[in-house]
């Protein structure tokens, strides 16, 4: 009897003392600036981020996986993640399904032109609104705010109109020519990036250089914008993205050759099974699965191997542009 | 005479600088003119009206608010849609923020490998948006297996009350694609942290302050305007999701032959006025709270 209360009460107190430490060790890992003691630590933090990192690959793995099982693997429940047969001709299905070479050079086109230009437009923009004498600044950029909010459903109709009286459907110029006027995709995100990066360049840089005799425009391109590198890349690098994934305006602007790989996409299941055409219940018909799979793959692959080559100067250039007040 | 001078100069001086500036912005207020001011002018007309395409154009007649009763009257579709997704926002939106606040926090750490992880989060930036997304949705790619394993429906009802089980519901089945909208967000405040000066932890910590006290009293309060544009950059984002029922049934209005271009405008603009309701709902709450935060100390 005594020696079971007095082991009762041991174990709670070993208990008590275990589960302090691990609170405290996770209260380390979730919210320690000294990260380094102690090994603990340094586990859970990895196995949580592998635990959350597995869940944001898992897709791409699926995707990769499905692209590459023939028909007779994909139906079978046993077969989960890795073929019996890995076979291609899915991948050349999706290719030619998609016109791949072509809609590829389409969608490249847009998103290098179109997020060049915004680089340079959005740079200007935000550099006016942040350094530079503009009457009624306070509204333009309240404006610029506003433009981020309107959802582009409310004026895709007019626009539409717009560029059919101007004839500019199924043309690059549907994207280029707004993106021109500063009314580019998200541009006004970029506005404000480039407005947070001017601001808190120092005045003495300007005033310098206007007492050697620059000229606005002199100081902006020479000066400014090269200080900038690391702000425009990042505008850069998500431009390319968004105007490479974007459907909606395409799905309106661009219908007959000129359509890029998103459109294609979207229109796969059509091209490979005509005799479903309308039938849009049976999107996920097994015997096209993997075909769209590896579409949907070999869209994406473009950019991650952009993304690839420029993370490290992406990651820290977000963290050195000051993006955030 | 010499006072006149000066006046005209300086008023040259100063349209020299606002002509520079000018130049520089006109780009834009061209733009803005031409495909935003116009658009909206003209969409706001179309949502007053009952536009009937005719060869050569559109036919106007006139409506009045009639377009914007009938959502609510006529159609029995939209205002569910409308209120279900908004509930579902509301569930989304602090799920997207406290996810991406975790994950940066962890991703803040010194630890080897981090650029790595640092780019497996990064990387549905690159596809969470389009075409994509919505093809892995279909085929069920973003869906967790314990859901179904555990059939988590009864006790979600239990806590949640009926009424809104089928929102948490439909939010949890899509919670992997949902985590994939914090791409942006996590950037946000891994360049939010780096404004928060390492002095101040390290003064806390010779005070004696635990990693914890410290998240409390620096870290959090320090990331309140980060969370706030988190908060707001998620709805807008979320407002457009490709899964978005609300934007597909205003596109289906569209080509309808009874509803049309008017009808479908009047849509888009009620449904604008819920997020800017929400969104202004967000600002006043962090204006709020900063205010008080200022006040106090």
């Amino acid at each position: 009897m005594n020696t079971r209360l007095w082991f009762e009460k041991f174990g709670s107190q070993v208990r008590g003392v275990f589960w302090s430490r691990t609170a405290q060790r996770i209260k380390v890992v979730l919210l320690g600036r000294s990260i380094s003691d102690g090994l603990l630590a340094k586990l859970i933090l990895y196995l949580l981020l592998s635990i959350v990192a597995y869940l944001y690959v898992q897709p791409i793995l699926y995707m990769i996986s499905t692209a590459l099982k023939p028909l007779s693997d994909l139906l079978d429940p046993t077969v989960k993640w890795i073929p019996r047969v890995v076979t291609w001709e899915n991948v050349t299905t999706a290719i030619k399904g998609l016109k791949y070479p072509e809609a590829l050079r389409n969608t490249a086109l847009i998103a290098i032109s179109c997020s060049i230009v915004q680089v340079l437009i959005c740079a200007m923009t935000g550099y006016a609104l942040a350094k530079l004498t503009v009457p009624f600044k306070g509204l333009i950029t309240a404006l610029v705010i506003m433009t981020f909010l309107i959802p582009p459903q409310i004026i895709i109709i007019p626009l539409y109109v717009i560029y059919s009286k101007l004839s500019l459907l199924n043309t690059i110029f549907v994207f280029l020519i707004p993106a021109i006027f500063g009314q580019g995709l998200k541009s006004a995100l970029f506005i404000l990036i480039f407005r947070q990066f001017f601001k808190s360049q120092p005045l003495s840089l300007e005033e310098a250089a206007k007492l050697d005799g620059a000229s606005t425009a002199r100081l902006f391109f020479g000066i400014m914008l090269p200080l900038a590198r690391s702000a425009c890349l990042v505008v850069f690098l998500f431009s390319f993205i968004w105007y490479w994934n974007m459907y909606y305006e395409p799905s309106w602007f661009l219908s007959d050759n000129f359509t890029p790989l998103s459109i294609r996409l979207d229109r796969l299941e059509d091209v490979l099974n005509p005799s479903l055409l309308g039938q849009r219940n049976t999107i996920d018909n097994p015997a096209t699965e993997s075909s769209k799979m590896a579409a949907a793959f070999m869209i994406i692959l473009p950019p991650i191997v952009v993304f690839m080559f420029l993370q490290r100067w992406f990651v820290s250039g977000i963290e050195r542009t000051g993006i955030v007040e | 005479m010499k006072t006149k001078e000066i006046l005209r100069q300086k008023r040259h001086f100063h349209s020299k600088r606002y002509g520079i500036g000018l130049l520089f912005m006109l780009p834009w207020l061209i733009g803005f003119c031409i495909f935003v001011a116009i658009p909206i002018g003209w969409s706001i007309f179309m949502s007053l009206h009952k536009v009937t395409v005719v060869p050569g154009g559109f036919k106007y007649e006139r409506f009045g608010m009639q377009n914007f009763k009938d959502a609510f009257v006529v159609d029995n579709i939209f205002p569910i849609e409308l209120i279900t997704y908004i509930q579902q926002m509301l569930l989304m939106v602090p799920i997207i923020v406290i996810f991406a606040l975790l994950i940066s926090l962890m991703l803040n750490q010194r630890f080897p490998g981090r650029f790595i992880y640092r780019a497996i989060f990064f990387l549905p930036v690159i596809f969470a948006t389009g075409q994509v997304l919505s093809e892995l949705f279909t085929q069920g790619a973003g869906d967790i297996p314990f859901l179904e394993q555990y059939d988590l429906q009864p006790m979600v009802e239990k806590y949640v009350g009926l009424q809104f089980a089928t929102t948490v519901m439909d939010v949890l089945s899509r919670v992997v694609l949902i985590l994939w909208y914090s791409g942006v967000q996590i950037l946000i405040f891994i360049a939010g942290f780096q404004t928060i000066s390492p002095t101040i932890y390290e003064a806390v910590r010779i005070d004696g302050a635990s990693p914890w006290d410290s998240f409390w009293k620096i870290t959090l309060p320090a990331s309140i305007p980060f969370i706030s544009l988190n908060v707001l950059y998620t709805i807008i984002d979320l407002f457009t999701f490709p899964l978005n029922p609300v934007l597909q049934h205003i596109r289906d209005n569209m080509f309808k032959i009874d509803t049309g271009y008017g009808y479908a405008s009047a849509l888009a603009w009620i449904y604008f006025a819920f997020i800017f309701v929400l969104i202004a709902l967000v600002l006043w709450l962090f204006n709020r709270s900063m205010n008080a935060r200022r006040n106090r100390s």
